[in-house]
């Protein structure tokens, strides 16, 4: 069976022994009974009789399987009988017996929707439980049958979180999961300004509320709803459990439902999760990095901890270096200058995934704290010179946005980037060099190295890449607007005259455009020649300056035209045609010189901000669609104050500490309960008997585990 | 809500070896693991496979060489945390009932019990029972469990049985079976006859034993990463108490710890504790106010071991010292050292690698050990382990002193090295792997003495594109020096000053090409994995364990257990320096 291999033939001779005396055959039984009953319904119906047997058995072990299996075996006829033995099972003397029916509540519904309204009644008494680990399944269950139901909640809420502490870890997280939602949902949020220097979100419904007595210095204190302090409170310890899946819940209840001092007391155990094992560690660090993109100041201190390891695989990495350009602006002087030699000397590392992520990281870095931007730009300057196409390429990207970011006093940088033109040979760094100058063409105009540098590229134009070409024409089509800028009133009063600037164009393009292809080689050749020869005397006349720009644009524009790759050809034309006619320039200088927004290099996982804590879909992240994952959803939203429940619905009448005689008593009246209703007519006199004589039996092993956890 | 849909596991050839189904209708392993095995090798414990349907969310984990596979079809399961951990006490609860390590041979031999563990642990997809040691309670793992079935259904149990047990009787189904179970041996109770359950979630119920035992492990592993200078950037020390408890009926113990002098001045002792073991996490079992209120630990355990608690430490304090400088491995106490010389020999393809030894850890270790046999010789009855128990305990270092062993230097090169020509180890035994691109260089304990060792290694670069000079391929001629540091003082546990090697190699000049080319051949980080038994780098000591025999039951008064403490430190490359 657990090979895959076909074990259904023996189905009939297996199922015969589920009657069979001894537990252990019958365990074996069970669990193939389960594994097969849906390829075979009409033999696994001839079981049941031989289970319902069972639910009656004196060892409350036999009850529990006998009930788990009959929930499991998926047939559909028998709904009904099920939903009885749930029924019985809710009153059963031993706490065992009634977590597995707890947990068939779900598996019941599975198997046939209809029996919910019966269902819900049930799970209405197993989470008023007195027992810890029933209450934990039934929380599973409610969440699995009808998470929306909230007014089953309000009686057990307090109980539930007397309880949270003691339940098994798996109970722990359904509870969190429901008492979270249950709290967005049922205690209003309201914010007021106590001081003007620290506003303060506290939590209110002072006309409903009976036991906050404190509203009197509300002005003074923060006033959590007390319900909600009970839960806040009773999370505490569960930050100290084995279970990772435990503390980010807590982080979560934290994040969304507390002020900040709760969530900077979790954000250690979070840190914590560093130490599980790696599959864990990876999931942890997800959950780290949303939590510190809301609130990075109590991190700052485990700076440390998201140091990046050698042997740490890629996707650990990453989320570490996140981390750190996220904690970067928030630490102290000595680990900012740790985070940034950590950076460079990862950039100069070999893996180029690596290298590239690291380099990114230092313009993050750069970003968000900007008194540390020019340290940043000095890093990435020394590596502009590096030997490492890829580290080249990518660290002038970074300087570019940093550039950028603050253009005026970033001059001399240009400048020093034009000296490294010479000796790069990376094609993505060249061209974005190159953009810097154009960007940079307008500054100065007096004393702007833009033309001159046009010039010396041209030279080598056609063995640039392409990408460094369009630059290139971009570069040209930029300086040469800058010039018609600057030069207007010097163009207009000669427009109507057709002489130099505005009539060159008109006048020789349509030669050149009309000429074939051969004649417009030449030319090109000839006014190269022109070219340098005019370049090669710099001290040239003013008036002849302005016709070199010209010329230098022409040139650019014949070189584009006869050039291999149609998108160049095409861009070359858009600028020509742009830059043509006078009445076009307003226009063109729209589109070229128009202001560049600000880059703002965002922090990888900035799509995930707002991704539910803990959920799968904040791990897998943007693939998993716009709505996430199926079955996502976020939390509600604060509840809006006036439309909440009661909070005089959430006050347990039941007692506090429940001896374990009221418990036996009340639970007996249950079993009594449960059999003259739905068995009275099927069971005997006999069998009624024998189940008090169980129950007395049963007292035992409650009182003792009661006395087992008293100890505690 | 979630749930567990299902569970495969596969052997370490990607056979599928075991697939049960709690609930719904995953997506069978046959379909799953093509596309878990699609990824690039280091694989996320979580992926997205959209393109089934429904589309599904993959959790897995690998331990001992197995892989675990869960699927979640459909649905946003919510925690992806609960998953992994879930598959993780699936592991462990194999392993407590299998024996560790988990071999896939018994697994397969072992399948009645297996399903057992799964049916219980979890009830269609809720998550119910992880606590391994109270499972055994509820599974039965007598010899006859399956035979005794296979007769009833008319089945020669021991012959071979092709579709039941699939795979006939070389599997050693029944008594047959070479496999020990293991606690069938120790406890003389039958599990099951426990009709009611056990009373403590995490212990299972009338434990007996016939000898009575305590053993607490402290293991801690090292994580260090040190900056080029040599100054730790940041230092941590893991650590976790593992605890195995074989004592009869409910004992209720107290184990209190000491700092060993750290966090001197922080009020009593449990704030002094406190201060040294962070971000604690623990067992259910431990009374979360007494640690609070005393900083005692006190619980009542499993039967078995278990990890009882985890730490971590901050082995530089909390306010790092800027100007530590050079002796960094003084000041964390660590035994062995190592850096990283890059950019040697005439065209700068050299590198070594260099192991020293500090001389002053040792002392606190000893100390630690010294003071361990004292303070708990009064509590009754401390002894060193029986050899036994665990294989390499029967080696040196238990109590008497600390031992240093398995001292491996891994140095990864980058992709681009083509060959490492030459390897001179002063010691040791050193080799490359192209495979994984690091050089390993492995140590014998004995051998590491006070001079420290050296490795002098030369790579290759990529056949040169502009071939001029013929990929910078070194001859032997490059000048090897083999420094040993003769200042380097005395033994091990002896304390003194600390070295420091000052030789500077004299660097040449004259070959800038060839250096900056082979620079990005360098090696950027060296790692540096060890053990040590008997020595904590926190300077922790267990300072009592004591049996409440007033509180415990099932115990006889005059019973005295056998208690016996373990300290162990490692470094599974967790000594990282930057070069």
């Amino acid at each position: 069976m657990y090979r895959s291999e076909p074990s259904l033939t023996f189905f009939s001779a297996v199922v015969k022994n589920v009657a069979s005396a001894s537990l252990e055959v019958k365990k074996l039984v069970y669990i193939y009974l389960v594994h097969h009953a849906e390829a075979e319904p009409d033999l696994a119906l001839l079981s049941i009789n031989a289970i319902q047997k069972s639910l009656t058995d004196s060892n409350p072990q036999v009850r529990v399987m006998a009930l788990r299996t009959m929930s499991g075996i998926r047939v559909p006829v028998i709904s009904q009988i099920v939903s009885l033995a749930i029924k019985r099972g809710c009153g059963d003397m031993s706490p065992h017996v009634r977590k597995a029916a707890a947990l068939a509540i779900p598996k019941c519904y599975r198997l046939d929707p209809n029996t919910l309204p019966q269902l819900t009644g049930y799970l209405s008494t197993l989470l008023g439980d007195s027992q810890y680990f029933v209450v934990g399944p039934a929380v599973a269950a409610f969440l699995d049958l009808c998470p929306d139901e909230l007014d089953l909640i309000h009686k057990p809420y307090r109980s539930l979180v007397k309880k949270l502490a003691d339940m098994d870890e798996w109970g722990q997280l359904a509870t969190l999961r429901l008492l979270t939602f249950y709290a967005r949902k049922c205690f209003p949020r309201r914010t007021q300004k106590v001081k003007p220097s620290a506003p303060v979100a506290f939590y209110d419904d002072e006309k409903n509320e009976q036991e906050s007595q404190d509203t009197g210095e509300e002005y003074e204190v923060q006033v959590t709803d007390p319900d909600l302090e009970l839960l806040l409170r009773a999370c505490k310890p569960l930050l100290q459990s084995r279970n990772s899946a435990v503390i980010v819940s807590v982080v979560r209840c934290y994040l969304y439902l507390a002020s900040p001092d709760y969530i900077a007391e979790a954000v250690g155990p979070l840190v914590a999760l560093m130490r599980t094992p790696q599959d864990m560690q990876h999931i942890a660090l997800f959950n780290i990095v949303a939590v510190a993109m809301r609130i990075p100041k109590p991190f700052a201190k485990y700076t440390a901890h998201f140091l990046v390891h050698a042997n740490d695989p890629p996707h650990i990495w990453r989320l570490k270096l996140e981390v750190l350009t996220i904690l970067f602006p928030h630490c102290g002087k000595h680990w900012k200058g740790v985070i940034i030699s950590e950076l460079e000397h990862f950039s100069k590392g070999t893996d180029p995934e690596l290298v590239r992520e690291s380099v990114r990281a230092i313009g993050r870095c750069a970003q968000g704290d900007t008194s540390t931007a020019d340290m940043c730009l000095r890093i990435l300057l020394g590596q502009i010179s590096s030997l490492d196409g890829n580290l080249v390429s990518e660290s002038l990207t970074v300087i570019r946005h940093l550039i950028q970011q603050d253009p005026t006093s970033h001059k001399s940088t240009v400048l020093q980037l034009v000296k490294n033109l010479g000796t790069t040979t990376h094609p993505d760094a060249r061209a974005t060099i190159i953009w810097l100058i154009g960007e940079f063409a307008g500054v100065e105009p007096e004393n702007n190295i833009a033309p001159d540098v046009l010039r010396i590229l041209i030279k080598g134009f056609a063995d640039e890449t392409e990408i460094v070409k369009q630059q290139i024409v971009l570069l040209g089509a930029k300086v040469y607007l800058h010039h018609l800028l600057q030069n207007p009133p010097k163009e207009k009063p000669e427009a109507p005259a057709p002489t130099e600037t505005a009539e060159k164009p008109t006048k020789e393009y349509p030669n050149e455009w009309a000429d074939n292809a051969d004649e417009g080689q030449e030319n090109a050749d000839q006014s190269t020649k022109e070219n340098e020869g005019e370049l090669e005397q710099p001290e040239a006349k003013e008036e002849e300056t302005e016709d070199r720009i010209t010329l230098l644009w022409r040139y650019i524009l014949l070189l584009a035209r006869y050039d291999t790759s149609y998108d160049l050809r095409d861009r070359a034309r858009l600028y020509k045609n742009l830059l043509e006619t006078p009445s076009s320039v307003q226009l063109a200088n729209l589109l070229l010189l128009a202001p560049k927004p600000v880059p703002h290099a965002p922090s990888p996982s900035e799509t995930r901000k707002d991704l539910l804590i803990g959920s799968a879909t904040l791990v897998v992240g943007p693939e998993a669609g716009y709505l996430g994952l199926p079955g996502y959803s976020n939390l509600p939203d604060w509840v809006v104050p006036g439309q909440e429940p009661n909070p005089s619905l959430r006050i347990d009448e039941t007692k506090p500490d429940i001896s374990s005689t009221t418990t036996t008593s009340t639970a007996g009246d249950r079993l009594d309960r449960a059999l003259l209703n739905g068995y009275a007519e099927s069971q005997s006199q006999q069998r009624l008997d024998r189940c008090r004589s169980r129950w007395k039996e049963d007292t035992g092993p409650v009182a003792s585990g009661r006395r087992g956890r008293g100890g505690h | 809500m979630s749930a567990i849909e299902a569970v495969y596991i596969f052997d370490e050839h990607n056979n599928l070896l075991l697939s049960h189904t709690y609930t719904g209708r995953p997506s069978p392993p046959s379909v799953l693991l093509p596309l878990y095995l699609q990824h690039a090798a280091p694989r996320s414990s979580v992926l997205y496979f959209p393109s089934l349907n429904p589309s599904t969310v993959l959790y897995s984990i690998i331990q001992d060489n197995l892989l675990f596979f869960s699927p979640s079809s459909g649905t946003d399961s919510g925690e992806p945390l609960l998953v992994l951990e879930f598959l993780h006490r699936v592991a462990d609860a194999l392993e407590e009932f299998l024996g560790s390590p988990l071999l896939a041979s018994k697994i397969a031999g072992n399948y009645d019990v297996v399903a057992q563990i799964l049916a219980e642990i979890a009830d269609a997809g809720v998550v119910c029972q992880g606590e391994a040691n109270a499972l055994r309670d509820v599974v039965e793992t007598g010899p006859g469990v399956l035979n005794n079935l296979l007769g009833k259904v008319g089945l020669p149990g021991n012959a071979s049985v092709p579709g039941l047990s699939g795979g006939g009787g070389s599997l050693g189904i029944g008594g047959s079976g070479g496999l020990q179970r293991p606690g069938s041996g120790i406890s003389s109770l039958q599990p099951a006859q426990t009709a009611q359950g056990s009373a403590i979630p995490w212990r299972r119920s009338n434990v007996r034993h016939t000898s009575n035992e305590l053993y607490v492990d402290i293991v801690e592993t090292l994580s260090v990463t040190l900056a080029p200078s040599g100054r730790p950037l940041a230092a941590f020390a893991y650590g976790s108490i593992a605890f195995t408890s074989k004592v009869s009926g409910v004992p209720d113990l107290l184990l209190s710890l000491s700092t060993g002098g750290k966090g001197a001045g922080m009020g009593h002792r449990g704030d002094q504790l406190r201060s040294v073991m962070e971000r604690t996490v623990f067992h259910p079992c431990v009374r979360l106010a007494r640690w609070k209120s005393e900083g005692v630990l006190s619980f009542v355990p499993p039967d078995g071991r278990f990890a009882l608690c985890g730490y971590e430490v901050d082995l530089l304090g909390a306010d790092t010292p800027l100007t530590a400088g050079k002796n960094a491995y003084s000041s964390l106490g660590l035994p062995a050292g190592v850096e990283v010389t890059t950019g040697l020999g005439s065209s700068g393809n050299d590198f070594e690698v260099r192991l020293t030894q500090p001389s002053n850890s040792g002392a606190a270790g000893s100390a630690a050990a010294a003071s361990l046999q004292s303070n708990l010789g009064g509590g009754g009855g401390l002894g060193s382990r029986p050899s036994s128990f665990r294989a390499g305990a029967a080696g040196s270092g238990d109590s008497k002193g600390p031992s240093l062993e398995n001292l491996v230097v891994r140095v990864p090169l980058p992709t681009t090295v083509r060959n490492v020509t030459e390897l001179r180890p002063s010691k040791g035994e050193a080799h490359w792997s192209p495979v994984d691109g690091c050089v390993e260089w492995k140590v014998a304990a004995k051998d590491f003495g006070p001079m420290g060792a050296v490795l002098r290694c030369t790579i290759q670069g990529p056949l040169a594109a502009d071939g001029d000079d013929a990929g910078a391929v070194l001859n032997g001629l490059t000048a090897t020096t083999y420094d040993y540091n003769d200042d380097e003082p005395s033994a091990y546990q002896a304390g003194e000053k600390d070295e420091k090697h000052s030789n500077g190699l004299s660097v040449p000049v004259s070959r800038e090409a060839k250096v900056a080319k082979s620079r990005e051949l360098m090696p950027t980080s060296a790692t540096l994995s060890f053990g040590v038994k008997g020595w904590l780098a926190s300077g922790l000591k267990v300072e009592s364990l004591l049996l409440d025999n007033k509180k415990s039951r099932g115990l006889g008064q005059e019973v005295k257990p056998y208690k016996g403490v373990k300290y162990l430190t490692v470094s599974r490359e967790g000594i990282e320096v930057r070069c």
